[in-house]
């Protein structure tokens, strides 16, 4: 197809914050105060709103999990997996929702670079495409059928599509 | 005409196409003339017409100018069409945007409060210039993420 050997960047969704602190201070806290950080409540974890601890251990392999307190019991849903161990500048780990099969996986990079006020910190989610269009992660969309079935040349459109509608500012006709 | 929704069986079927997605894909570029977009997808003229009258039956392209001439009307990707697709993405961004804000929140302050705790620069990051007051904490967003309305 094309040069690249990545994916076509259409199916990923992207995110970047300015944060000011250094970067190796920013992959610190982002990897080992997980828990501290990320939003509590049933829309962000699987703990709902039992009690629970997200993780992320450091190095290749390590696990990204919620540890949680199931009425006395602890249940542990794994997330994903470090694949990519680069501190101070980069991180990559896959990405599983409660609804994945055992063979279903997004990835997400975390990018860590040093600004003239702190960090940019660009969170990349991709691998969307690969998932079954009737994907309960899909919300059961037409939509994500209608991607996956004009597979992935559909992501490169969709891409240029989002960046013109947002230098529009705005859907309205 | 403008249907009143994008029919997305319509529009897949519309796009089980290669030249149809080849001028889809010119389209998203820029508008252009029947004209222009024949010479991007090597046809002829008469044989596209009937390729832009199925993505303009699935809604997918509107037709700007004078509506009877095919020659001088220009072609575009209809954005509010396909805001559904593009939507689904977007609620996947703003779950991370949400999560990147409360990250920035709390790194900005333990930062703040450890350099002010130890006087100790913890980076070893050359900072001839500190901040010594801790940003006020905007307020956060609590509960489900706000869905976008693109209608």
């Amino acid at each position: 197809m094309s040069t690249t050997p990545h994916r076509p960047p259409g199916d990923q969704a992207r995110i970047t914050v300015s944060v000011a602190v250094p970067p190796d201070v920013a992959f610190d806290i982002f990897t080992n105060d997980i828990d501290r950080w990320w939003k509590r409540g049933p829309a962000y974890r699987h703990a709902g709103r039992r009690e629970g601890i997200i993780r992320l251990e450091a190095g290749v392999g390590g696990r990204i999990f919620e540890s949680i307190d199931w009425d006395g019991a602890e249940r542990v849903f794994e997330v994903g997996r470090v694949q990519v161990w680069e501190p101070p500048s980069r991180l990559v780990f896959t990405w599983r929702n409660s609804t994945f099969t055992a063979n279903q996986s997004t990835e997400v990079e975390v990018v860590f670079v040093p600004g003239a006020k702190g960090t940019l910190v660009t969170v990349t989610h991709r691998g969307w495409s690969t998932l079954p269009a009737d994907h309960p992660a899909r919300h059961g969309m037409p939509a994500a059928a209608f991607i996956r079935s004009v597979g992935l040349w559909w992501g490169e459109l969709l891409t240029s599509l989002r960046r013109q509608a947002e230098s529009r500012g705005s859907l309205a006709p | 005409m403008r249907s009143a929704g994008p029919d997305l069986d319509t529009a897949f079927a519309a796009l089980a196409d290669p030249t149809r997605r080849a001028v889809i894909r010119e389209l998203v570029r820029e508008p252009l003339r029947a004209g222009e977009l024949a010479a991007r997808v090597n046809m002829t003229p008469p044989a596209l017409s009937r390729h832009l009258r199925v993505l303009r039956e699935a809604g997918l392209i509107v037709e700007d100018g004078v509506v009877h001439d095919a020659r001088v009307s220009l072609y575009k990707v209809d954005l509010q069409a396909l805001a559904p697709v593009r939507h689904w993405l977007d609620e996947v961004e703003d779950r991370w945007r949400e999560q990147l804000a409360s990250f920035k929140e709390y790194a900005e302050r333990v930062h703040a409060s450890r350099r002010k705790g130890s006087g100790i620069n913890e980076s070893g990051a050359a900072a001839p210039t500190r901040k010594t007051s801790n940003p006020k904490v905007s307020s956060r967003r609590r509960g489900r993420p706000n869905r976008r309305s693109t209608s």
